[in-house]
């Protein structure tokens, strides 16, 4: 009998002083805030987002990069009302920290643990441009029940646009199922008889392109319907991807719709040129960008922009970021006047100046409530070439774009996307919401406080 | 003679019964310091835990080598999310419940072809099982919501806990802390109830099966049976702690449980002790606590911790322990413990 | 003729010995050390990773393409000799868990090691032959020069092994070893030397493995051997441990497999391959199709 207990005492013992041990490190006070907003002081706002800043994904870092360099730039010039902007990025991978792949946040990383961090002992304000569609699906429910506003969620999936279950997510770009739908209405005038396939990542970026494109009226034969495995990034197979290029190859499918991701479409565009098949591609806004691409098949690509072409130095913005970025020399070190500008860095600038936008609207008394009721209420001035506007039925953010091409250069790797007209599409995420089109671009004035 | 055993059998139970409750009070108390970041990463500990216990009876007390336990923690997963999805507001117990029963059925279905195959062959047919996972979540999206998973709400923090915290971040700090409280509690009962498994019969007839099948079916031992309710047990464990892992984290993604975490297990369970009760209880330890133990080694060492080499360390350290632990300590740290006691003892 | 090679019949036919072959080369090797010694060797594929690394960072330098295959082959087998001799031999007679979980603590330093010197970023090494398929009378047939390369540099491996194995005085007494220790020993057969020599000649046959699947299109990565070692294992399973010839078949037969799923069913569950003719193998014969029966020991 004694021995029962010596053996419990010691599995007590030791695991008392383990803990023990253990936690010293881990007691943490809590900040005081001096108001009692979360985040808020007199002097600074702490916003936080969660990113792939290493990782799968880690191109998509200059976004949130971008934005710092928005809020940097703002600080320099007095802040907003008093305040500077104190802007958190935590690294979540992508929410596939577990698989490695250059991931350098430590193996047990999740979004969740990355928002607890940024919710539990940070005490953000509210998330700002967090990114990825999954990644954010996880921390909707624990940033909802802990009050904290998801600002502005680089996804553009249907999730961030759900008012009456999420009152304080918002989402930020045109959406998945929009771009689809936008994309149908070009195909049937300017492809009209052919045959169309898709491509899409196997989620809900993929599911809601092919919704968009069916709603809008595009029919797609079942066996043209494929998908690719967004997790073959970890596996490194591809497999799926050559077979289903060959699938459309042998199907002679004339227009392809891809909804991939930059790494996957160049994946797609390789082994299309590997089998000799050229069809006409049109490629998601997401995984379009040249410089993330880099590849010779995407001459002649379609694909749907919501920020002005980097070249046009027409429209104010372009300048401005540039100068926003020369200026950032922590987040862009390398970046000259002569770098380009991509989508990403427009992305980020974007939502940044959304923020400071509706910031600079609630003045000296900040609470989460004030804050998202003028959010709702503004139509913002961004570097988008679309309206920003968002409503009690609107948390999506952006509603369109206008077609973009990519041209060719010689055989290299395309560099650029240009614009070629002005007409802008906008529409919702229903079936029956028509597809407006207008020839005015957003708001291209920038704000005087902002210059 | 009959009730004399029985009377010194429930003795000994309530002694079981008495330490493991000192020991699971002694742990919420440490919660209550603990910050809400610590007490996230002791919950997934927790769950660990119940898992390294299922895992320490099926290759410690049954002496079959199993790679598929991550396999098993999806099935709970898995099962808890689609459950969750539909009917949101049940129980947690009958949620809890459910999971192990399910996970219980695939330690069932698993053990058919495995339980006639020894060593390296039972670890292929295991490792096939955790690998099969993730495809099979992946391709039926209709049941598993593929790629993007499935996704519930957090776990509500019943208010009259709520009202023991108190100042601007109350609510984050009870919500983190409950979670931690529900995870170390469920450990505790699923702890007392391995305990309670180590020291009956079918423990004692798993350990002789295990060292002596031939005598073990002499003395009239099922062979098949007491193997696969080894399985069964261990599976319904680790659906326990698969279930308990998303409701932490109120999600369930193909990607949650590869075919690494299955290492992992076997990592953690070594590092702690085969076989033994204290060692799933430090493995779980570990668990919750090696990013902030590698983050320490990182500034003991001086490396950057986003370096090539810094963000790595992990991989590193938990490799090293592992080969030094088998080379050198193979019973773990229990194994350590127990040298030190009687060290200690003989040197009294 | 041509119209039946770019049927896609054959076009999964040869995708699958593509694939197949570099199992059987990983079954082929587990199966060498698991005669010689008794261990599952789990670091396995990333010993071949790391012998790859190694031999294709002299590609960078400007160094032919075949020395850096011979260096990888070479560093390969000095990693395996002196796996076996620091890590495996203190375990002789332990229980056999013990090396399995070794292996697998040294998979996890390896590929962080690798890792940390040289990133998870994708490498892409050229080989000097053309990855484009062939196209006959405008149809395509899923061979390459690089397809055609990697069949028979695996069947030649395989060959020379085998060869080792039947017709020289090494290859007697590593199967003397193997078969009977006490009476090799006696016979003056260096039995420990054996022994490190089999996890030699097993490492350097996974390089290869790992050096024609980075060679490929899937490029080199730390962790690119994880997927090819579980169906390598699978495929050395299904053949039966014992049995070289075994552990050649599985891995085509899982190759094939492999391929059919992913074309006639979805590409998602193509990684069921191996699992599901492992589940049907085993259940025929729980020993390995291949293996000789033994009759259990009283």
């Amino acid at each position: 009998m004694f021995q029962k207990l010596r053996r419990s005492t010691t599995l007590l013992s030791v695991a008392a002083l383990t803990l023990g041990v253990v936690s010293t490190g881990l007691l943490t006070s809590s900040a005081d805030a001096s108001t009692n907003t979360p985040g808020v002081t007199a002097k600074t706002i702490t916003i936080g987002a969660s990113v792939p800043l290493s990782g799968v994904a880690a191109s998509y870092a200059p976004v949130s990069g971008a934005a710092n360099a928005v809020f940097q730039y703002i600080n320099k010039h007095g802040g907003i009302n008093g305040r500077s902007i104190k802007y958190i990025r935590l690294d979540d991978c992508y929410d596939l920290a577990a698989y490695g792949l250059g991931c350098t946040a430590g193996a047990s990383t999740t979004t969740l643990s990355q928002n607890q961090v940024l919710v539990a002992q940070d005490h953000v304000f509210a998330t700002v441009g967090s990114l990825g569609t999954a990644a954010e699906d996880s921390v909707l429910s624990y940033l909802k029940q802990n009050g904290v506003p998801q600002l502005f969620v680089a996804s553009g999936s249907r999730d961030w646009n759900q008012p009456s279950i999420y009152p304080d997510t918002f989402g930020f770009q045109t959406s998945y199922v929009a771009e689809g739908k936008i994309f149908a209405r070009y195909i049937k005038s300017h492809f009209a008889g052919q045959t169309v396939g898709f491509v899409g990542q196997n989620d809900d970026f993929g599911a809601d392109g092919y919704i968009g494109l069916t709603d809008g009226g595009v029919s797609i034969a079942p066996a043209n319907d494929l998908s690719y495995n967004a997790a073959d990034a970890i596996s490194g197979s591809s497999s799926d991807i050559q077979q289903d290029v060959a699938t459309l190859q042998a199907d002679k499918v004339q227009v392809v719709v891809l909804d991939s991701v930059p790494g996957f479409t160049n994946g797609l565009l390789t082994v299309a040129h590997l089998l000799g098949y050229s069809p006409q591609w049109i490629i998601s806004s997401v995984g379009s960008d040249p410089t993330l691409v880099n590849n010779a098949g995407e001459s002649g690509a379609i694909s749907l922009d919501y920020f002005p072409a980097p070249t046009d130095n027409k429209d104010p913005w372009v300048p401005w970021l540039r100068k926003v970025l020369l200026a950032d020399k922590t987040d862009f070190p390398a970046f000259t006047a002569s770098s380009p500008l991509t989508g990403n860095d427009f992305y980020g600038a974007a939502y940044a100046v959304a923020f400071a936008e509706v910031l600079k609207a609630e003045g000296k008394n900040v609470t989460r409530a004030g804050f998202i009721k003028t959010l709702k209420s503004m139509t913002l001035a961004t570097p988008a070439i679309t309206p920003l506007k968002y409503s009690s039925s609107n948390h999506q953010g952006l509603l369109g774009g206008v077609i973009a091409t990519i041209p060719s250069n010689g055989g290299n790797p395309p560099t650029v996307v240009v614009e070629p007209n002005t007409t802008v599409f906008s529409t919702g995420n229903t079936k029956s919401s028509p597809i407006s089109v207008s020839t005015k671009l957003g708001i291209t004035t920038i704000p005087s406080w902002l210059k | 003679m009959g009730w004399l055993a029985t009377l010194r059998k429930q003795e000994t139970t309530h002694i079981r019964l008495v330490s493991v409750l000192a020991l699971t009070i002694l742990t919420l108390a440490i919660t209550f310091v603990l910050s809400p970041v610590a007490d996230s990463q002791l919950a997934g500990g927790a769950a660990i835990t119940i898992v390294i216990l299922g895992l320490s009876w099926l290759i410690g007390w049954s002496g079959q080598i199993s790679l598929g336990n991550s396999g098993f923690m999806a099935v709970g997963a898995y099962t808890t999310g689609i459950w969750a999805h539909h009917h949101a507001a049940s129980p947690l117990v009958i949620t809890f419940l459910l999971a192990m029963l399910v996970g219980g059925l695939s330690g069932l279905v698993v053990a058919i072809p495995s339980t006639r195959l020894r060593g390296p062959y039972l670890a292929g047919m295991t490792l096939a099982f955790a690998a099969a996972v993730t495809p099979l979540a992946q391709n039926f999206t209709s049941v598993t919501g593929g790629e993007g998973g499935l996704f519930f709400n957090t776990l509500a923090t019943p208010s009259w806990f709520g009202h023991l915290f108190s100042g601007v971040n109350a609510s984050i700090d009870s919500n983190a802390q409950w979670t931690a409280d529900l995870a170390v509690a469920i450990a505790g009962v699923m702890f007392f109830f391995m305990a309670n498994l180590f020291h009956s019969r079918s423990g004692r007839a798993m350990r002789l099966v295990r060292d002596n099948d031939v005598a073990a079916e002499l003395m009239g031992i099922n062979l098949s049976r007491t193997r696969t309710l080894a399985f069964v047990v261990a599976a319904a464990f680790a659906g326990l702690g698969g279930s308990l892992f998303a409701i932490i984290n109120a999600t369930v993604r193909p990607e949650s449980f590869p075919l690494t975490l299955s290492i992992t297990l076997l990592t953690l369970m070594v590092l702690g002790g085969i076989g033994t009760l204290s060692g799933a209880v430090l493995g779980g330890i570990i668990y919750s606590f090696s990013p902030s133990l590698v983050a320490h080694v990182n500034s003991l060492t001086g490396v950057n911790p986003t370096s090539n080499l810094g963000s790595n360390m992990q991989g590193i350290i938990f490799g090293a322990l592992l080969i030094l632990t088998m080379l050198f300590a193979p019973r773990g740290l229990t194994g350590l413990g127990q040298r030190l006691r009687s060290f200690i003892q003989s040197h009294m | 003729m041509s119209s039946f090679l770019s049927s896609s019949f054959m076009h999964n036919i040869f995708g699958g010995l593509a694939q197949g072959v570099i199992y059987s080369l990983v079954a082929l090797s587990l199966v060498i050390i698991w005669q010689s010694t008794h261990v599952l060797n789990f670091a396995q594929g990333a010993m071949a990773m790391f012998a790859t690394y190694v031999g294709m960072t002299e590609l960078e330098r400007g160094v032919s393409y075949w020395w850096c295959v011979l260096i990888a082959v070479v560093v390969g087998m000095a990693l395996g000799g002196v796996t076996e001799r620091v890590l495996i031999r203190p375990l002789y007679g332990k229980p056999e868990i013990n090396p399995i979980v070794v292996m697998v603590g040294f998979l996890a330093v390896i590929e962080a090691v690798a890792t940390s010197i040289w990133t998870s970023t994708t490498r892409t090494i050229a080989a000097p032959f053309s990855q484009v398929y062939f196209k006959s009378h405008g149809q395509l047939i899923l061979l390459s020069p690089f397809v055609i390369f990697q069949i028979v540099l695996a069947i030649a491996i395989m060959l020379l092994v085998a060869a080792l194995f039947r017709f020289t005085k090494l290859g007697l007494q590593l199967r003397a070893a193997a078969l009977a220790p006490e009476v090799a020993r006696l016979l003056g057969v260096r039995v420990n030397r054996m022994l490190t020599i089999g996890w030699m000649l097993s490492a350097g046959v996974g390089a290869i493995a790992a050096v024609i699947l980075a060679s490929g299109s899937f490029g080199l990565f730390p962790t690119d051997m994880d997927g090819v070692f579980v169906a390598g294992f699978i495929a050395a399973a299904v053949g039966g441990l014992e049995s070289p010839i075994g552990a050649i078949a599985g891995g085509l037969l899982i190759g094939l497999a492999e391929q059919f799923i992913l074309a006639y069913w979805t590409p998602d569950v193509a990684p069921l391959g191996g699992v599901i003719i492992l589940v049907i193998a085993l259940m025929i014969r729980p020993q390995g199709i291949f293996t000789k029966s033994v009759g259990r020991r009283v």
